[in-house]
């Protein structure tokens, strides 16, 4: 008897616990969760509808004195966000070397706060890239805002220079605590929208009766589909959930793995000219491709557009082989030797991509860069265009013998 | 190693052959370039072959680079199908554009104007401006 009382209110208390997770990912868009209700605030928005962003107003009611927050996020989109740790620790100053990763978070996901925290915004926008999300969130008083991303599922992957060389994640860690998850999705929050402005904006018209206006504005090249907004007074005081619909047409198309839309004559035309320049400057095209990508289109992850730039050549390159090869013109075993060493670089290179972070990226492809401009410079040279003459003469020599040899057979 | 090519026999240092082969391949990879740029020296430069030989085997070697790239680009979800297919034929309408183009613009000016280009794209990269 005695142990049932024990067991009786852990049991009543696991209930309540799943029961409650379980109504509230059900049905979000019920009134708000247990608490104050009549001092809910209400919302309302004045168009249900944008076409490839748009201005939304809202308006509506808080208890007086307090003030609101608006949370916003795409429902109908997940996009992918990670992170990877090699921060040491504060205490132990060890590198914990853990990827963490995400499929689950939001495409857009923004908190709008009153305009009189601007002040705020603009003191962590001086920090740069070392802006951090969670202190920003607690100095503006959002954290009861900071709700959706904080259930996503995130994945732990413990990394080593071993599993790197292998080309894999690592071991997956076992899951987190909700608050170590709140706190990590954070991070990948930032990871993922990168520059404050993309995750908040100072725009609510607080008046001293509780009632606010706020005119968000919603960026071109947010993903399509459905979008959910809730005023957040604290975490008990939260508004019914209200709805409504990016909507976007061809030629801009939402592209799912880099989580934005983009109208895809752009790309086409930068590619066609770029492959033109290539082809000419004897260079592939993903030099200049990748950071005139980056530099035109910033909401594109950087690990997409390697990603996505590198099969594009595969191509042109496939051609161009088999060209040489139909006049014997390719020495194969020097090439699937060396080959054989690119291989295995190829395979780890895309591992590393994902392991550093857009500001990385840039920096170490400015510097190929250089090095690359420097080579060139190096060709122009008249040493150079004098042994290089000399060395385009005998390659014609050869392939022109190569061609004759090709027509006899 | 010993190549045979056309006639003519070089001797290969694979050694230094593999290693800039690998690191140029995991540069390439990891930023998505083709690296062929880096390729041709390393092999006229420091393996001493000539360029006849070069041209058609830096390309193999370069394309067991990019196949095997795309594969774990595609793997880890970073390939982006309908972004591809906006940029794919693009790629392949440019190829076959600039040799009508090559014909009348000297491969010199071609070359400064890229070292001009890539300087200021490097430096935007960086950050000066």
């Amino acid at each position: 008897m005695k142990k049932r009382t024990w067991i009786l209110p852990w049991v009543m208390a696991a209930a309540a616990l799943l029961f409650g997770s379980n109504t509230m990912a059900a049905d979000e868009t019920k009134a708000a969760p247990a608490g104050d209700a009549a001092a809910a605030p209400t919302i309302t928005i004045d168009k249900s509808e944008i076409s490839n962003g748009g201005v939304i107003k809202v308006t509506g009611k808080a208890p007086a004195g307090k003030p609101v927050y608006l949370e916003v996020w795409a429902d109908g989109h997940d996009v992918r966000a990670s992170r990877f740790d090699a921060e040491p620790d504060k205490d132990t100053g060890k590198r914990p070397y853990i990827f963490y990763i995400t499929g689950e978070m939001p495409a857009y996901y923004k908190i709008f706060v009153p305009k009189d925290l601007k002040k705020v915004i603009d003191e962590e926008k001086k920090l740069g890239n070392k802006w951090s999300y969670s202190k920003l969130l607690k100095d503006l008083g959002a954290d009861a805002a900071y709700s959706v991303p904080a259930k996503i599922k995130i994945d732990r992957h413990q990394s080593s220079l071993m599993a790197s060389i292998i080309g894999s994640r690592g071991p997956l860690l076992e899951a987190m605590d909700e608050k170590q998850n709140r706190g990590r999705s954070m991070q990948l929050v930032k990871a993922r929208f990168r520059s404050i402005g993309n995750v908040f904006a100072p725009e609510i018209d607080l008046k001293p009766d509780g009632s606010f206006t706020a005119e968000l504005t919603l960026r071109k090249g947010i993903a399509p589909g459905e979008y959910k907004i809730a005023a957040v007074v604290d975490k008990q005081t939260r508004s019914e959930v209200k709805t409504f619909e990016n909507k976007i047409s061809f030629p801009t198309v939402y592209l799912a793995n880099a989580g934005t839309s983009l109208n895809l004559v752009w790309p086409f035309l930068l590619t066609l000219a770029v492959a033109i320049f290539g082809v000419l400057m004897g260079a592939g095209g993903g030099f200049i491709m990748n950071p005139l990508l980056l530099a035109l289109f910033p909401a594109l992850p950087h690990t997409v557009v390697a990603g996505t730039v590198t099969p594009t050549v595969l191509f042109s390159q496939g051609s161009g082989i088999f060209n040489y090869s139909k006049i014997n013109f390719i020495s194969w075993k020097l090439g699937c030797g060396i080959g054989a060493a690119m291989l295995l670089g190829g395979f780890i290179g895309p591992k590393l991509t994902e392991m550093i972070t857009l500001a990385q990226f840039k920096f170490a492809f400015g510097w190929i860069l250089l090095i690359l401009a420097a080579l060139m410079a190096w060709q122009t040279t008249p040493g150079y265009l004098a042994s290089n003459k000399k060395e385009q003469a005998i390659l014609k020599e050869f392939k022109k013998r190569a061609e004759e040899a090709a027509k006899k057979k | 190693m010993k190549v045979e090519f056309w006639g003519q026999e070089f001797k290969v240092n694979m050694v230094v052959g593999c290693i800039g082969g690998f690191l140029i391949a995991v540069l390439s990879s990891m930023f998505g370039f083709g690296g062929g740029p880096f390729m041709v020296p390393l092999m006229t430069v420091a393996l001493r072959l000539p360029m006849y030989i070069v041209v058609g085997s830096s390309l193999l070697a370069i394309f067991f680079n990019t196949s095997v790239s795309t594969i774990r680009h595609y793997q880890f979800g970073n390939f982006d199908l309908i972004f591809f297919l906006a940029m794919f034929p693009a790629a392949i309408l440019g190829g076959y554009i600039a040799p009508q183009i090559a014909k009348r613009v000297s491969p010199l000016v071609v070359k400064r104007v890229a070292v001009v280009g890539l300087t200021l794209l490097a430096l935007n990269l960086l950050g000066v401006y």
